[in-house]
């Protein structure tokens, strides 16, 4: 395999032998897979099975766009071509850097909760040397900070002068805030805003820089960086520039331009927002849906809507930013319980609802308990069957943030109650985003019919926000679209259940899109329409996911989450690591761009790696990722969690791959 | 040997006790600094022994304080009762929570049933479900008339070729894409600033922008009808607000005045102190106000206005949402169309959807600026950035703006020929800024008074109703009443719209005349 190196080679310098790929250069796999096609099309007699976007058109148009007229012939990082040219009933209408070939069928698997299963997850604790040495590291850290801001002061005022009061002026922002961004966070400039272009599907092209100070500023040379893109937020492989929702979208751009013009509620409203909300509604399974074109407004500007003064939160201490905006602007009290700890909800709702509010005691008007699906930084999923247990002895309402949890989890891809096979009318609202899972942008909220038109109304968004454009919406209805199948009912064999949208009209969940949903011009590809390329997808993230977390626990690592989950967070610890981890993956023969954080998005000791797994990705190319962890955790000290006589090699766990997600 | 014994077999025990003590001596004495210790506790003792005790009453109190939690929770507050389980369990199966939303009310729903709905691409002359022709379009935001502009279509599609539709990540995380950073360099030189930066919708620049540079104990002045994302964004902040008559200069300055007289007074009562610690430390001020308002299209005096921010040492954030691409010679807005440098105004918050016809908005000012919200600006960090065909459509905007200065010349003589007409309609006034091709209008002989908003509104809207069914499609500016302070007066509001994808003027004079005859209509039958 041309990427597969061994591991007893120096990670800290590029490989540079070429090494041998089955395929030599872009022009024989080109060939064969022409070849390959050919043969594909003479067996089947279907003139349907060769849509517009056909194969040999899709890879030929690749190589002049999306390759970006670089490293033409030089598959050496294994990125550009797989590692073997597909056989003639291999027939794939996807270009392979944004979502990868893979037609082996052993490397599925499906979403969803054993009954029985636990989702308590041990948290493994590092040994105390690890956590000293990182206290150590941070105290270090600090007291270099401030030796350095005293010293700069004095030597170099002209670097400080957006600190210091000039012209009457108070500073613009206080040194003691900025403290840790300039003293600590510029250490790790190198690891983030990376500047990209092209799609950020299974690969993606990092435009070069270089810092002549430290971090401060950076440079283009004007060199790209083909990498394995283990880091976007790409679960089901949606972000394509070419495939049947890119042509859905292109369409659109033509019949309906770029923009709308304005808000919902203020000449800003299309047919397209109507379809769109009703297609969501029908794959959450609620009544309504409503949409909003930024995933962080849908919560800052529709919590607001639903509870006011009197009113209380209870909400998960690692709920993201939005939500903590969003509560902040609705005048609610907040309580926060310890991260997915049930007993802690338990006591806290206890205790809320017995004491009543603060001073008064009068009883609370309501209770809306904000939890996530699955949690960006942790990996974690919320112990769903558990709070809707709870629901019915403390009569909370319940609103789920499934901003990482929709299209990634669950059978069907509808997110934490497919995953647990509950009834989505249990729950009161679920919230989302386009931007993750559906490769488009902003965010839905679904509900009944009465709450989501009182949203409508009051939300912030209605009247003062721009309404989603049209390529957006587009992207949404497409992709969904081909997760639900159109028409016919889906092939995998799991229970359904009837329930009825808001005009009274009854449908099976989770099931097909009825054809009269989409707009009469978009014509999806049938491998979309049928829902068999959304199902794969949704089974290749689940394989993916289950592979990478599993693997990298049995390496040896410390990971957090849930092995379903498609975050993977790989605990680092030390600050220092942070940087040297982000380099030495970069700088590997085959580059893979990771995002590392830490404090104050993690706890201070607990800075990590967070891999996000998308079903664009090739068994290789977690194959390739867990190389690279296995080779820089052995430098960096970074397996401290099983003992070394229960790991795996890393070979065995490629060669067990499929007993292991099984498992 | 009964009595020796016990004794000599507590020697060893002895022994080792003083043995350890001494070594615990030795060590104490090994480190630096501990004689002094030890001596300042022995000649205190001797001076005085209720002193050791008090002394080591004090240490132990210091550990326990170290070692209590930093938040007390509601347990230890005095309003705390103690309750049984059994009595809690009472008091849950008792609790009765109000319905998560309240059922709609028959205005609620006849508004909700009241937005027009476009079938079809949005421009100039769009088609409305249940309308059988196309409508004179004076409700949604198409300054510029690059709705539908087939340059920024094809550009629109290239670029979707080769990025794809989302960014699938925040600008921290690959999600910073180079067509981002054009963008932001376009819309910096266009401005005239140092840099700019690009936030994914333009209602959450500015909720962000505010609370990136104000926090508590800072102090903003600012409008006393300011748009409804400027209030959230100084509610999220948490500063002191303080607030001046709406769009009044004097008014502000007066308060400018009264602040910097405190500011004195408490300066010299603190006199003394601030002698003893050095300097006191200067208040983080800003002054938050729209260059054309939202809520009524009135126009801010800005150079007047920097005069004051310079004169009493405040920072100015100048919302440019309505007046981006819609006033000046080419659409740069109000420093354009006062020929003031854009450098002299701190941070210029604009959206790249009302005056660009794309998607997002953005923050122009010095690099130190941009820099700090690039990790402080919270919808910036938290959320997925702009999907790059938006960031490229609003780019070639900007490029057509800058080129063709006759699309601007268009739409400010569509705005004076509307005006012209408008201006002379009985019943209605407008308190909009002549140049501001934002028009509000209000219903004359109706002062301000909460309990007739809904009666104001359903006049408004019977207007509205009236001017669709002759073909010209109007909206009444939409407000979230009960969570706006200050209520705004109920208003309509026209977007008037130029350019080659704009209204012809013929086609602006023709609305306006629908407007007229449809006000004269609905206030004759009120009557």
């Amino acid at each position: 395999m041309a990427f597969r190196s061994s591991p007893s080679r120096s990670i800290f310098k590029k490989k540079s032998s070429p090494s041998l790929a089955p395929m030599t250069s872009a022009a024989s796999y080109l060939s064969a897979l022409s070849e390959a096609d050919a043969r594909a099309r003479g067996l089947s007699k279907s003139p349907t099975s060769t849509p517009a976007l056909s194969l040999s058109s899709s890879i030929t148009e690749s190589s002049e766009d999306t390759v970006l007229n670089e490293l033409d012939d030089d598959n050496r990082d294994g990125l550009l071509f797989p590692s073997c040219a597909p056989t003639s009933e291999q027939v794939f209408t996807t270009v392979h850097t944004e979502f990868g070939h893979c037609s082996n069928e052993d490397y599925r698997y499906v979403s969803q909760h054993i009954p029985g299963a636990t989702l308590e997850v041990v948290e493994k604790d590092p040994p105390y040397y690890i956590l000293l040495t990182t206290y150590i590291s941070y105290l270090i850290l600090i007291c270099v900070g401030h030796v350095r801001d005293f010293i700069g002061k004095r030597i170099y005022p002209g670097a400080y002068k957006h600190l210091m009061p000039h012209n009457g002026l108070a500073p613009l922002t206080s040194d003691f805030d900025s403290f840790y961004t300039r003293r600590l966070k510029q250490r790790l400039a190198e690891c983030f805003a990376q500047p990209v272009t092209g799609v950020a599907g299974r690969t993606i092209v990092c435009l070069d820089r270089f810092s002549p100070d430290f971090g401060q500023s950076y440079i283009l040379t004007g060199g790209r960086t083909r990498a394995l893109n283990i880091s976007s937020y790409n679960y089901l492989g949606f972000a394509q520039g070419r495939g049947g929702c890119a042509d859905a979208v292109e369409e659109s751009i033509r019949q309906y331009g770029v923009s709308t013009l304005g808000a919902r509620m203020e000449g800003g409203s299309c047919d397209l927002h109507v379809m769109t909300e009703a297609l969501v509604a029908r794959f959450v399974g609620m009544e309504d849906a409503l949409i909003s074109s930024m995933g962080f407004a849908t919560n800052s500007t529709f919590i607001p809507a639903l509870v006011d003064k009197g009113c209380l939160v209870i909400s998960d201490e690692l709920n993201h930013a939005s939500i903590r905006f969003g509560v902040r602007l609705s005048g609610a009290s907040v309580r926060m319980f310890k991260h997915n700890d049930m007993k802690s909800l338990e006591s806290l709702l206890r205790e809320s609802i017995s004491q009543g509010q603060p001073k008064t005691h009068r009883p609370w008007k309501k209770i809306l308990l904000i939890v996530e699906g699955l949690y960006s930084m942790e990996g974690t999923l919320l112990n769903l069957p558990a709070i809707l247990a709870l629901k019915k002895k403390y009569k909370f309402y319940v609103f789920i943030d499934e901003a990482h949890s929709i299209g990634a989890l669950g059978p069907h891809g509808r997110g934490v109650h497919d995953y647990f096979n509950v009834n989505p009318r249990d729950i009161d609202i679920l919230m989302g985003t386009f931007t993750k899972s559906f490769g488009a942008a902003g965010g839905y909220i679904a509900g009944n019919k009465n709450l989501i038109d009182r949203l409508r109304l009051h939300g912030h968004s209605g009247p003062y926000a721009e309404a989603m454009t049209p390529p957006v919406l587009t992207q949404v209805i497409a992709s969904m679209a081909s997760i639900m199948g159109i028409g016919l009912p889906s092939s995998l064999s799991h229970p359904t259940r009837t329930l009825y949208s808001a005009d009274g009209e009854a449908f099976q969940h989770p099931g097909p899109a009825a054809p009269a949903m989409l707009p009469s011009w978009i014509n999806l590809p049938p491998a979309l329409a049928s829902g068999q390329e959304g199902e794969t997808r949704l089974r290749r993230l689940a394989f993916n996911s289950r592979y990478l977390a599993l693997g990298l626990i049995k390496l040896g690592f410390i990971t957090y989450g849930d092995p379903s989950s498609p975050i993977v967070p790989l605990l680092l610890f030390h600050p220092g690591k942070m940087n040297l981890f982000h380099t030495l993956m970069k700088n590997r023969q085959t580059p893979i761009v990771v995002v590392v954080v830490a404090y104050p998005a993690t706890d201070l000791v607990t800075s990590r790696v967070r891999f996000c797994v998308s079903a664009s990705h090739t068994k290789e190319d977690i194959d390739v990722v867990l190389r690279a962890c296995d080779e820089i955790g052995d430098v960096l000290d970074l397996k401290l969690g099983i003992r070394p006589s229960e790991r795996w090699t890393v070979d065995e766990i490629i060669e067990r791959a499929v007993e292991l997600v099984k498992s | 040997m009964s009595f020796v014994g016990p004794s000599s077999s507590f020697d060893p025990l002895f022994a080792f006790l003083s043995f350890s003590l001494l070594k615990v001596e030795a060590a104490f004495y090994s480190l630096p600094g501990s004689s002094v210790i030890a001596r300042y506790v022995k000649s205190s003792h001797q001076n005085d022994p209720g002193r050791t005790v008090l002394e080591l009453i004090l240490v132990v109190f210091a550990i326990r304080t170290l070692l209590q939690s930093r938040t007390r929770n509601e347990k230890q507050q005095k309003h705390f009762i103690e309750f049984d389980e059994k009595e809690i369990d009472e008091l849950v199966a008792e609790w009765t929570p109000e319905p998560l939303t309240p059922q709609l009310t028959a205005t609620e729903k006849s508004d909700l049933a009241a937005i027009p709905i476009i079938s079809g691409a949005n421009g100039a002359k769009p088609r409305v479900t249940k309308m059988a022709k196309p409508v004179l379009n004076l409700a949604s935001y198409n300054f510029t008339g690059l709705a539908g502009n087939e340059h920024i279509t094809s550009r629109a599609v290239e670029t979707l070729r080769r990025y794809g539709l989302g960014s699938c990540g925040p600008s921290g995380f690959y999600g910073t894409i180079d067509v981002h950073t054009k963008f932001e360099e376009t819309v910096a030189s266009f401005l005239g600033t140092e840099a700019a930066i690009l936030y994914a919708q333009s209602m959450a620049t500015i909720e962000s922008v505010i609370p990136a540079f104000c926090k508590r104990g800072d102090l903003i002045i600012a409008d006393k009808h300011s748009s409804f994302a400027i209030r959230k964004g100084l509610e999220i902040s948490r500063a002191t607000v303080r607030w001046y008559e709406h769009n009044d200069l004097a008014s502000l300055e007066e308060v400018l005045m009264t602040i910097e007289k405190e500011e004195k007074r408490r300066l010299r009562r603190r006199g003394c102190l601030s002698r003893l610690f050095g300097r006191s430390r200067i208040q983080v001020k800003y002054i938050v106000t729209e260059g054309i308002f939202e809520r009524d299209g009135a126009m801010v005096d800005l150079p007047k206005l920097i005069e004051l921010k310079q004169k009493y040492k405040y920072r100015l954030i100048l919302d440019e949402n309505m007046s981006f691409g819609s006033v000046g010679r080419t659409g740069r807005g109000l420093t354009e169309l006062y020929n003031v440098p854009a450098t002299k105004i701190d941070m210029i918050v604009g959206s790249a959807a009302i005056g660009l016809g794309a998607g997002g908005g953005f923050c122009a000012g010095t690099q130190a600026v941009i820099d700090h919200q690039r990790s402080n600006g919270m919808a910036f960090v938290f959320s997925a950035s702009l999907p790059a065909l938006l960031a490229v459509s609003a780019t070639e905007a900007i490029q057509i703006l800058s080129s063709t200065p006759s699309i601007l010349e268009s739409l400010h003589e569509n705005t004076r020929a509307a005006r012209a007409i408008l201006d002379k309609v009985d019943g209605i006034t407008i308190p909009s800024h002549p140049a501001s091709p934002l028009i509000h209008i209000y219903l004359k002989g109706y002062t301000f008074n909460p309990t007739q908003i809904a009666l104001e509104e359903s006049i408004l809207q019977e207007i509205v109703d009236e001017a669709l069914s002759q073909g010209v499609l109007l909206t009444r500016a939409k407000r979230l009443r009960g969570q706006e302070v200050n209520e705004p007066k109920p208003s309509i509001k026209l977007s008037i719209s130029g350019g080659s994808g704009g209204l012809t003027k013929k086609e602006v004079e023709k609305a306006c005349a629908v407007i007229k005859s449809a006000v004269a209509k609905v206030l004759a039958k009120r009557r």
